[in-house]
């Protein structure tokens, strides 16, 4: 059987690479998705592993937690007596204290461009810095800088120029010198600024201290046994750990976040195989129909059912084999291309040689395989049931549909409307709308028979009007109700995808720029370009609004993490003295005012989901610690749109409880009769040395809050247009598989008189056909489900559905003339049978 | 015999032609010549029988006639239009209005109504349908009751007089018939030919059917005779037993 197996796929070359391609296109994207990410996380790994020091063991401040939501925790610096305290412990060689942190480089104004965080580093010597000097010297005094040698000639920087490094304070440096680091790729592409440790600790606001104390142990003492004795000596709210750990906790933080990212692109790829599996059960259910006699031979020459079914899988393995094969091979490349649209999307992604782990080559192959041997199980059970008697039958055409299936079909269906009906009117979670999803794809493989005939009918009107080819196109679709149907769910769904995705994210788009202009009623809105997960201005940045004269007053938010029940939640933090001259906080219960004593509130949706209220108290733990913190106000949904956070608390807390020293936004009030445009533009010349601060009026800042989403949503379609790729490979395979069933037909119109252009038009039609039923069908079902899910996010506030027609009927346009596309290879097997074939052939 | 006119009585124009003609189908050892040298002549009005053993060219002759299929050599002449000069889309647009077709397996559009199939060939080429004449063919062939019915709700001689009635509504020069017999019953195959040889006698139709039947034969003006791809002889007025006897001799020259 196997070699049979074989031959067939040879011999039926055009039938199979169709679906082939299908599964290659599925297995790219696996295989691209996870060399992406297992090179991405190897190139964090040696990035951070690389940047470790060389000293033995590190000595911060201890944190609570290490990384929450992807981001990593600052250390509160370490005091200068703790340098003394680990010198004079036995067994340390050497000990210095080190200051890190993030300084953006400037020249001429500009800042010089960075993979990953900027970086503003305090100048040691091997082990303990990974430095050397390449030109001048070292940075010895308050106002010398020495850069890394590729920041330098990125930025076109010589010794003796004068840069300006910008941190939690702004400097005027002068380069003094060029170091190379000692560590290939540790830095490759990130900016690098190198100064003395008391400048260090000027720019980074960390007065005497330390961001950390690196020691080495001397002859003689083991790194371990060194630990457990700086343990001791440190005492409590220090941690003590190997210096390689340290590196660990870094490139976790980074891991972190590429396993989101990892998750959202094999969903996408996952969406991508289902279709594709769909595409190949659907040409393996026709390539058994057409094989009926064949398959019956087969049977009359002896062949058992088991035997006739091992072809079929025999076949569809050997699909699943190639297909999986070639896709895990281009996913290699397509990794490449991933990573070229993350970063067109926002992504921060590090560039490096590909690394191909054979474990992600194997389970890509594996899961290609696996789904075209799935996809054939149902074909190949029909298959066996082929009698040795259908040999001498022509095959009769198949029942529409059976009682069972319009009963499970009409049952599902009614089922999935109630469910979104439920949804939609808020009285479930969106969970359901994902069950309704799945009872509506059943609903439709079930009735799609029933219901392909008559909507082509309806759709192919408009073409059956532009003459006899567009007619009888759709009139042939009409009349293979089951293939019409099966063609149309694939592409319907992919349609489907994009229509909800549009529709959602259109809809969620204007529900946040309706808010926030309703909540958020401060003048001008200053934010950080760069899309820091907490923010990332400089508090210079505050104190220099704040003092100009055309400013009436000015209020910033910070965002931070904690922990409840083991799980990162962000919170944000606002001076409650000041935050409603810029930001409308509504309370449901409780008072703004008492966030002062150190309480925090949280979202109406949020107290309702835990049933808080003001008086209780919420176990929070932040880097510096857990606390039992109370509850002392429920504030208005409203605001989530604005702070996207369910929990916020006082300013004067966030101090206490994180290290970390940036803001997320910076509300600026101007004062009265002061022109708006002077005044921004005043305040853009405040920050003129702050290049990643944006000053945005209300719409500008409005803009950038959806900004993200709209990155998002490109990605996502980028995505989705594979899937729809694929369903309209499916539309050529069908077609083209139908060409052969409807040669004697075709023969009759060309020896009628019907001329090459108008079968090849009048087969193109039947696919532009196809398409218009999915799109307009994809379409229904992305809307109805786009509307329940929207009811269902905006809880407590319902949220107005907002449709994008003109994109949709751009897709409904697209789409259609997609199909024409699509039918154009099975129209030029059409017009290339040839005549005379065509006629003999009974 | 109760033709009502003889061929000789009418005017010898030439409906269609083929002279010298050769076709020959695969190449090296696997090559079949399905005509060798081949020569016939249609005359205008004539009802010609094709029969010859299988193999014998005789499809391949009528494809050529009708310009479906290219030759290697030689002359086919439609009236005074040579075939062999035309590319493949002139003589697409030339079927569609000079030649009918009824094939054995009556190749209607299922899709389709009657109405709408006899129409197919005009809508096709974009010409209003003559509705006298479409009505007079309808009314001959008996089926103007049937006109609405898809052709899975017509009895198989309907669903032939359907295919017929298309073949002629266009008023093609020659209406080709390939076995157009072979899948109704003996009552209705005769009712058929009956039908086919009024057209011809009473509308003057140049009428080509290729055959094996002996009796289907019997019905048309002249029969010619194929073996291995030339036309060797031919009987006028034929009847079911001449064309036996004639048959029968040539499988024995056959041998």
């Amino acid at each position: 059987m196997w070699r049979l197996a074989i031959k067939q796929v040879v011999a039926h070359r055009f039938r199979f690479v169709l679906t082939t391609l299908a599964v290659v296109i599925g297995v790219t994207f696996v295989s691209g998705t996870l060399v992406l990410t297992d090179t991405s996380q190897q190139l964090f790994d040696e990035k951070f592993s690389s940047r470790s020091s060389g000293s033995d063991v590190t000595v911060r401040t201890e944190v609570a937690f290490d990384e929450a939501m992807g981001v990593e925790v600052e250390h509160a610096p370490v005091p200068e007596s703790l340098l003394d305290t680990v010198r004079d412990t036995a067994g340390v060689d050497e000990a210095v204290g080190v200051a890190t942190g993030k300084g953006v480089l400037l020249v001429d104004g500009d800042a010089v461009e960075s993979t990953g965080m900027p970086l503003v580093l305090s100048w040691t010597d091997e082990p303990f810095g990974r430095f050397e000097i390449s030109a001048g010297h070292e940075p010895r005094a308050a106002g010398e800088v020495v850069l890394e040698q590729d920041t330098a000639r990125r930025a076109g920087v010589e010794v003796g120029d004068t840069v300006t490094v910008q941190s939690d304070r702004v400097r005027e440096l002068e380069v003094v010198g060029l170091a190379e680091s000692t560590r290939q790729a540790a830095y490759e592409g990130a900016s690098v600024a190198l100064v003395d440790i008391d400048a260090a600790q000027e720019l980074l606001r960390l007065g005497d201290g330390y961001s950390e104390i690196r020691v080495t142990a001397d002859d003689g003492t083991t790194a371990t046994a060194l630990e457990d004795r700086l343990r001791d000596a440190v005492g409590k709210g220090y941690s003590v750990a190997s210096s390689k750990d340290v590196a660990r906790a870094s490139s976790d933080a980074a891991r972190t976040q590429l396993g989101y990212l990892q998750g959202a692109l094999l969903a996408l790829a996952a969406a991508a195989l289902l279709i594709g599996g769909y595409l190949i059960a659907n040409t393996f259910t026709i390539v058994v129909a057409q094989r009926t006699r064949e398959l019956a031979l087969l049977r009359a020459a002896g062949a058992t059912a088991r035997q006739v079914k091992r072809l079929l899988r025999g076949e569809a393995l050997v699909v699943g084999v190639v297909g999986s094969a070639v896709g895990t091979v281009l996913g290699i490349g397509a990794a490449a291309a991933l990573r070229g649209a993350l970063e067109a999307a926002g992504a921060d992604l590090p560039s490096g040689p590909a690394v191909i782990r054979p474990g992600s080559m194997l389970l890509a192959f594996a899961i290609g395989v696996t789904v075209t041997a799935l996809a054939a199980v149902a074909p190949s059970r029909r298959a066996g049931r082929v009698s040795p008697l259908q040999a001498m039958r022509s095959a009769a055409a198949g029942r529409v549909a059976g009682r069972r299936r319009r009963v499970v079909g009409t049952v599902a269906g009614v089922a999935s409307v109630a469910a979104l009906v439920v949804v939609g009117a808020g009285g479930a979670s969106v969970a359901l709308a994902a069950v309704a999803g799945v009872l509506a794809v059943v609903a439709l493989a079930a009735l799609g028979p029933v219901l392909a005939g008559p909507l082509t009918r309806i759709v192919g009107r408009p073409l059956a009007a532009l003459g006899v080819p567009g007619r009888l196109a759709g009139e042939f679709a009409a009349k293979a109700p089951r293939r019409t149907a099966a063609t149309v769910l694939a592409l319907s769904l992919s349609i489907g995808l994009i229509a909800f995705t549009t529709v959602l994210s259109a809809s969620l788009r204007s529900e946040i720029s309706d808010r926030y202009q309703e909540v958020v009623h401060a003048d001008l809105v200053v934010e950080s370009s760069g899309m820091e997960m907490l923010g990332g201005l400089s508090p210079a940045v505050y104190d220099r609004v704040a003092a100009l004269p055309e400013v009436e007053s000015a209020t910033r938010m910070r965002l931070g993490h904690f922990k409840t029940d083991g799980t990162g939640t962000a919170l944000a933090a606002v001076d409650p003295a000041t935050v409603e001259s810029a930001v409308t906080v509504e309370m449901r219960s409780g008072s703004l005012a008492d966030l002062d004593r150190g309480g925090v509130m949280v979202s109406e949706s949020t107290a309702k989901a835990d049933g808080l209220e003001p008086g209780d108290t919420i176990a929070m733990t932040f880097p510096r610690g857990t606390r039992r913190v109370p509850v002392v106000g429920v504030y208005d949904d409203d605001l989530v749109a604005v702070t996207q956070v369910n929990y916020v608390i006082g300013l004067r807390a966030y101090e206490r409880l994180y290290a970390e020293d940036v803001d997320a936004d910076v509300f600026v009030t101007l004062a009265p009769g002061t022109d708006a445009e002077a005044a921004q533009a005043a305040v853009e010349r405040a920050l003129a040395d702050f290049p990643n601060a944006d000053v945005r009026d209300q719409a500008g800042a409005t803009e950038g809050r959806t900004a993200l989403l709209d990155q998002i949503l490109g990605l996502v379609t980028a995505a989705l247009l594979l899937t729809v790729l694929i369903a309209l490979l499916g539309v050529t395979n069908t077609l083209a598989l139908s060409i052969v069933e409807r040669t004697q037909e075709i023969g009759l119109l060309r020896s009628i008189g019907m001329t090459d252009r108008q079968l090849r038009w009048m087969i193109r039609s039947e696919a532009a056909i196809q398409a218009a039923v999915a799109v307009v069908l994809g379409s229904v079902l992305g809307l109805g489900f786009a509307a329940a899910t929207v009811r269902a996010l905006g809880g407590t506030h319902p949220v107005p559905v907002v449709v994008p027609w003109g994109g949709l009927v751009t897709v409904l346009v697209l789409g259609t003339i997609a199909g024409l596309v699509a039918g154009m290879l099975p129209a030029r097997r059409a017009a290339r049978l040839r005549l005379m074939d065509a006629i003999t052939t009974a | 015999m109760t033709t009502t006119a003889t061929p000789a009585a009418r005017p010898r124009t030439l409906a269609a032609s083929v002279r010298q003609v050769t076709k020959t189908y695969g190449e090296g050892d696997t090559a079949v010549r399905a005509l060798d040298r081949a020569s016939l002549e249609i005359p205008t009005g004539q009802f010609t029988a094709v029969m010859g053993p299988s193999g014998s060219g005789k499809s391949t002759l009528m494809h050529v006639l009708a310009g479906l299929d290219d030759v290697d050599s030689g002359q086919v002449l439609l009236g005074e239009t040579d075939l062999t000069r035309l590319s493949e889309k002139e003589r697409t647009l030339l079927r569609r209005t000079r030649i009918g077709f009824v094939f054995q397996s009556f190749n209607l559009i299922p899709a389709l109504t009657a109405a709408e199939n006899i129409r197919l060939p005009l809508t096709l080429a974009g010409r209003r349908p003559d509705r006298a004449w479409e009505d007079r063919v309808v009314d001959m062939l008996g089926i103007a009751d049937r006109l609405t019915h898809r052709p899975s709700e017509l009895s198989g001689g309907q669903q032939q007089r359907v295919a017929v009635a298309r073949a002629l509504v266009t008023r093609p020069d020659v209406i080709f018939a390939d076995e157009p017999t072979g899948n109704l019953d003996t009552q209705h195959g005769q009712a058929l030919l009956e039908f086919l040889r009024h057209t011809s006698a009473d509308l003057g139709q140049t009428i080509v059917m290729v055959t094996h039947d002996p009796t289907a034969a019997s019905y048309a003006d002249r029969v010619v005779f194929l073996v291995d791809g030339r036309v060797v002889d031919e009987l006028t007025e034929p009847t079911a037993s001449a064309v036996l006897t004639t048959m029968a001799g040539l499988a024995g020259k056959e041998d």
